[in-house]
């Protein structure tokens, strides 16, 4: 029995387990005492989805062979493949060895060699045999900027560095201006020169009262006297305005001169010629244009259609239709030009492009090189007029065009006239029965005619041959 | 014998054709059959069988007797035809309804099969051809011009 919804199934099990209806009632007593026990019974497991619980886990029909199992990762394996792969140098592959190294180089090697476990480089090291792996294994002999971090060749900043006292600062200050005056303060007099000589031995604290001011009254008169002379050095000596700004914006206020370490987070400034931009942006006279583009303006035509300046010139364009259409911003309107121009060679070729643009004579270039981009060939019947009346709708328009006998010239409204002129068209007739939107029609009539039933390809689907019976009479002088 | 079968027909076969179907069917009637036919001669579709509800295990098997208890499950099987991505039959539009039969006598059918308008039949366009109802069973009207007859305009296929 298969009941997919488990309270189902528990209602039919519990159904199915109730006896009939027996005839005696102690039967039908014992019955009861069953069903109440039954119901009694704490229900297994309740599950909270609708699934079917299965009885056992289920197991893959197809059981899976461990690699531990066939024996794959015991030791003497490991050892195998470890030797197999990763083996020792031998006495041959020494020899080569000393001829190319130093023997402190070998000695390196080698003590490379033992750091090495062959049995970790088998279970853990990875050697990248994949097509996207780098193109060396480890080479540290050179830095690549893109993979490698920037090496610091500063030391690192002093973590012991504090800010100066102000005695320490003085000091810094005094140093500083010393480099100014090298001569001056060599044979400056100290407080020690004016004290009488019996105490210029002793130091500062054991001087009597009397000697010390003294020596004092004496010092600062020298200072007054020798700060007229610093004052005549400072105009012709003394630091200029660069070094007092050099002085404040890096002069270091931290104690030691290991404070700052020099070494930038900032990434390293552009080089003069970028890889991949440089020479982009300055056009670059072809010689095989004859100097008829020197601004550069028909260089992307020219990759796209692989044909030469000269060729894409001798390409008719004419402008179709020319319109104004504005964006409504907060800041007002933005107006643009859009232009469709149409292109070809008045030889079966013809091709439109429209572009837009704020500044009219980009938009002119834009259209002009899109038209001769989009040029497509144009099927025609006996190279003057259509096979056969096409039709084809954009939007709102229908374009109707029909094929004319010879003579009959171009009946057809002028932006059409002009599309047939360009490819080459001679006899043709139109109608545009609905919308005669003047972007929409162009569009129409070369979807027309780019879309012509080939009469060849109806003959081939429908198994029948085709003759042109105007190429039969008269020995095809018919026109 | 009305039309309306034909003119059902002409829009299945039309709906199988740009669904890119290979095998279709349609009612099994003397009328659908002759069109049927006509249509295999212009080269249109591939193959014309005879058989039952589901489609024929061997298109040139003999087909299964037609009896009394059968007769009404017969249907046609069509194969259609596409080249180069494009189905043969793009187009098919019955032009007589059954609330209105359009006949074309020799002399506007002439005119039709030039490219011009003659009464209710517009002129053939490059491609198009014209299946007719004659006294000579259903024909293309190129066949029909060469044997001098006009009929019934039954669809215009292209």
């Amino acid at each position: 029995m298969s009941i997919p919804h488990p309270v189902t199934r528990r209602l039919v099990l519990r159904c199915l387990a109730s006896p009939p209806v027996s005839a005696s009632p102690r039967a039908a007593v014992a019955a009861a005492a069953a069903a109440a026990a039954a119901a009694a019974a704490p229900s297994t497991c309740r599950s909270f989805h609708n699934t079917v619980p299965l009885s056992v886990r289920r197991r893959p029909r197809f059981k899976s062979v461990r690699a531990e199992e066939m024996g794959l990762t015991s030791p003497e394996k490991i050892d195998e493949w470890s030797k197999k792969n990763f083996p020792e140098y031998s006495p041959e592959e020494k020899e080569i060895l000393q001829e190319r190294y130093t023997p402190e180089q070998i000695a390196a090697l080698e003590a490379g060699e033992a750091s090495i476990n062959p049995h970790d480089l088998t279970i853990q090291g990875r050697l990248r045999i994949d097509q996207y792996r780098m193109p060396y294994i480890e080479d540290f002999s050179t830095i690549q900027p893109i993979i490698d971090k920037r090496p610091k060749t500063k030391p690192p900043p002093d973590p012991n560095a504090k800010f100066m006292t102000e005695e320490e600062f003085t000091e810094d200050l005094m140093e500083w201006a010393r480099k100014f005056f090298p001569e001056h303060g060599k044979d400056a007099k100290t407080l020690r020169d004016f004290v009488w000589d019996e105490y210029k031995d002793k130091p500062e604290e054991e001087w009597p009262e009397q000697a010390r001011k003294k020596a004092d009254k004496a010092y600062h008169a020298y200072l007054e006297n020798s700060g007229n002379e610093i004052k005549l050095d400072l105009e012709t000596l003394g630091p200029s305005d660069v070094d007092v700004l050099d002085y404040i914006t890096n002069r270091s206020v931290l104690k030691g001169k290991t404070a700052s370490s020099g070494n930038s987070a900032l990434a390293p400034a552009l080089m003069n010629a970028v890889p991949g931009v440089a020479g982009l942006y300055k056009t670059v006279v072809d010689p095989a244009d004859e100097g008829l583009d020197d601004e550069g303006q028909y260089k992307d035509i020219k990759r796209i259609t692989n044909m030469s300046v000269r060729e894409i010139m001798t390409i008719k364009t004419k402008l179709v239709v020319r319109r104004w259409v504005s964006n409504q911003t907060r800041l007002g309107k933005i107006g643009r030009t859009q232009l469709f121009y149409i292109a070809g060679n008045g030889d079966g070729w013809l091709g439109i492009g429209s572009a837009k643009s704020t500044e009219p004579s980009v938009a002119h270039l834009k259209a002009k090189m899109l038209a001769i981009k989009n040029m497509r060939p144009i099927p025609r019947y006996e190279n003057r007029t259509t096979f056969g009346n096409v039709e084809a709708k954009v939007s709102g328009t229908i374009v109707k065009l029909s094929a004319r006998p010879p003579g009959f010239g171009l009946r057809v409204p002028e932006r059409i006239f002009e599309m047939c002129r360009m490819a080459g068209i001679k006899d043709l007739a139109c109608k545009i029965p609905r919308s005669r939107n003047p972007m929409n029609t162009i569009m129409a009539a070369y979807q027309a005619l780019v879309n012509q039933p080939d009469p060849e390809e109806i003959a081939i689907g429908r198994g029948k041959k085709l003759v042109d019976v105007r190429k039969v009479y008269y020995g095809g002088a018919v026109h | 014998m009305g039309i309306h079968s034909i003119a059902n027909a002409c829009s299945h076969l039309q709906n199988a054709s740009r669904a890119r179907l290979g095998l279709t069917s349609i009612p099994n009637t003397k009328y659908n059959l002759r069109l049927m036919l006509a249509l295999h001669r212009a080269g249109f579709i591939s193959s014309v069988t005879r058989g039952g509800p589901s489609p024929p295990a061997d298109l040139f098997a003999e087909p299964e007797p037609v009896t009394a208890q059968n007769v009404a499950t017969r249907r046609l099987w069509v194969g259609l035809k596409y080249w180069d991505n494009e189905p043969v039959m793009r187009n098919i539009t019955p032009v007589s309804r059954p609330s209105r039969l359009v006949t074309s006598d020799l002399k506007e059918l002439s005119r039709v099969a030039r490219g011009f308008e003659a009464g209710y039949v517009k002129g053939l366009n490059l491609g198009e051809t014209l299946f007719l109802s004659t006294d000579r069973g259903v024909l293309e009207v190129r066949e029909a011009l060469e044997r001098k007859v006009g009929g019934l305009v039954l669809c215009r296929v292209s």
